[in-house]
């Protein structure tokens, strides 16, 4: 699809699923773009636990050769998939069409200030009972996008989970829906690697 | 660390794709056409990498190298080392002798080892998180598992080469002896080629792996007493030349197109 292609279906109502990993995400994305790892071997696996299936999906994968095969592998998991981004990013901005950016934040900046967030954990229920941030709160990264509309948004959200894949995926649905989301980048694996407190619960 | 091999068994070849779980960036080394631009790109996806380089040890004669096709697809830097400006027809980041790369907790080191050709460089990989020393080193065609790369594949246009092969085997014994054989003991040897490649000589292993230490002990070549009789040695036991190698290695100097290549690349 060309850049033009792709914006009209997003203004009607489908969903760019972005492909790339969360890094390059968070820099700079189409706006209300949903980011979704790549995989050949379970992408499809993962879509059904976690996209709902009465969308239609646009996919944003770079480079291209990556979203042909992505599409492929939506379709075939039926998925309603309109097609992919020509020439990515590079395209969509040379079409003079807008970007937007998802704050990251690194474990210690999140250490320091804490209180200013609402803490959302993404990883299963077991991981979150192993260890998890001391406050934080556990949403699934499979059920966010029923229980998107529920989370509380007082405050600052920052998204964890192990690393930055499924925290990526849950804080790209809460920002489609315009809540204040940032993405904890490392994780986890950073919290723990620092020495900071981990707090386990029984359920 | 995440790190792979992906050979290419009719030409015993080896290429490598080297990146940080932690950073999700990696680089692919010595990428072959056979397999394919395309190839390389999905596997880097499948693992949740962002692509950060492709890089070259050398300017190879014996099989197609999709360095180019790579770099532009990915929208990132192909690195050879400086000797191979003038010599390469098309642009390149080139990188001199000791120049390191950081991919995430991953420090890439470049070894120049020429003497198989004049930009060859050895790559010596550390995982910062989990030691400050060195865990592999890619030796390209410098040093085989048993062997070492001949020295002998000028291209057509000898003025091109600032080498002769005598030249070029003397080098080669010095890269291996002083440089290569001067990393720790346990570092790991990762070659371009292995077993029934002709880029070596008849006492290449089909193994696709080594060590330093292994090699020091135990490699035909790098016994000789000294540079001449490596160069002798490596003579003597070379196999035929690889197939189209001169026109193979033109297309990959950037002299001819890809139509040009003709038979023998086995593509």
């Amino acid at each position: 699809m060309t850049p033009q292609e792709a914006d009209a279906a997003a203004a009607a109502g489908a969903v760019v699923v972005d492909m790339r990993p969360p890094k390059p995400f968070a820099v700079e994305h189409i706006p209300g773009a949903v980011n979704f790892q790549f995989n050949r071997a379970d992408l499809a696996d993962r879509a059904d636990m976690a996209l709902p299936r009465g969308n239609t999906y646009v996919v944003h994968a770079e480079p291209d050769p990556i979203a042909k095969v992505a599409v492929q592998i939506l379709a075939e998991a039926g998925f309603t998939v309109q097609g992919y981004l020509e020439g990515g990013l590079k395209a969509w901005k040379a079409a003079g069409l807008p970007t937007e950016v998802l704050p990251l934040l690194n474990v210690d900046e999140l250490k320091d200030r804490q209180g200013a967030y609402r803490v959302v954990d993404t990883r299963e229920g077991f991981e979150y009972r192993f260890g998890h941030i001391p406050g934080s709160e556990l949403l699934e990264w499979t059920e966010a996008w029923d229980e998107m509309a529920k989370v509380a948004a007082d405050r600052p959200l920052a998204l964890v989970c192990g690393d930055q894949v499924r925290s990526a995926y849950v804080a790209s649905v809460l920002q489609r829906l315009g809540k204040p989301a940032s993405l904890v980048f490392g994780g986890m694996a950073d919290w723990t690697e620092r020495g900071y407190p981990v707090e386990k619960s029984a359920k | 660390m995440i790190f792979k091999q992906y050979r290419f068994e009719p030409l015993a070849q080896a290429s490598y794709l080297v990146g940080c779980a932690r950073a999700k960036e990696g680089v692919i080394v010595d990428p072959s056409d056979d397999l394919g631009a395309e190839s390389y790109v999905l596997d880097a996806a499948d693992l949740g990498l962002s692509l950060v380089g492709v890089f070259e040890t050398h300017v190879h004669a014996d099989y197609v190298s999709c360095a180019r096709e790579l770099s532009e697809m990915a929208g990132v830097p192909l690195h050879i080392h400086e000797a191979a400006t003038g010599l390469v027809k098309y642009g390149f980041t080139p990188f001199t002798d000791g120049q390191v790369f950081e991919v995430g907790k991953i420090k890439i080191q470049a070894m120049h080892t020429p003497g198989h050709t004049p930009e060859s460089t050895s790559y010596v990989v550390t995982d910062r998180a989990r030691s400050e020393d060195p865990w592999f080193v890619l030796t390209g065609d410098a040093l085989f598992v048993g062997d070492v790369g001949r020295p002998d594949l000028l291209v057509g246009d000898q003025a091109l080469d600032v080498m002769d092969e005598v030249t070029r085997a003397r080098t080669q014994f010095e890269s291996i002896g002083r440089k290569l054989f001067g990393l720790p003991d346990h570092v790991e040897v990762f070659p371009t080629h292995y077993g029934g490649s002709t880029c070596g000589g008849v006492n290449m292993s089909g193994k696709v792996s080594s060590t330093i230490a292994f090699e020091k002990r135990f490699n035909l070549a790098m016994r000789q007493p000294d540079a001449d009789a490596f160069a002798r040695f490596v003579k003597e036991t070379s196999k035929p030349f690889p197939d189209n190698y001169a026109r193979i290695k033109s297309y990959n100097l950037g002299l001819i197109a890809k139509d040009e290549i003709g038979k023998g690349a086995r593509r």
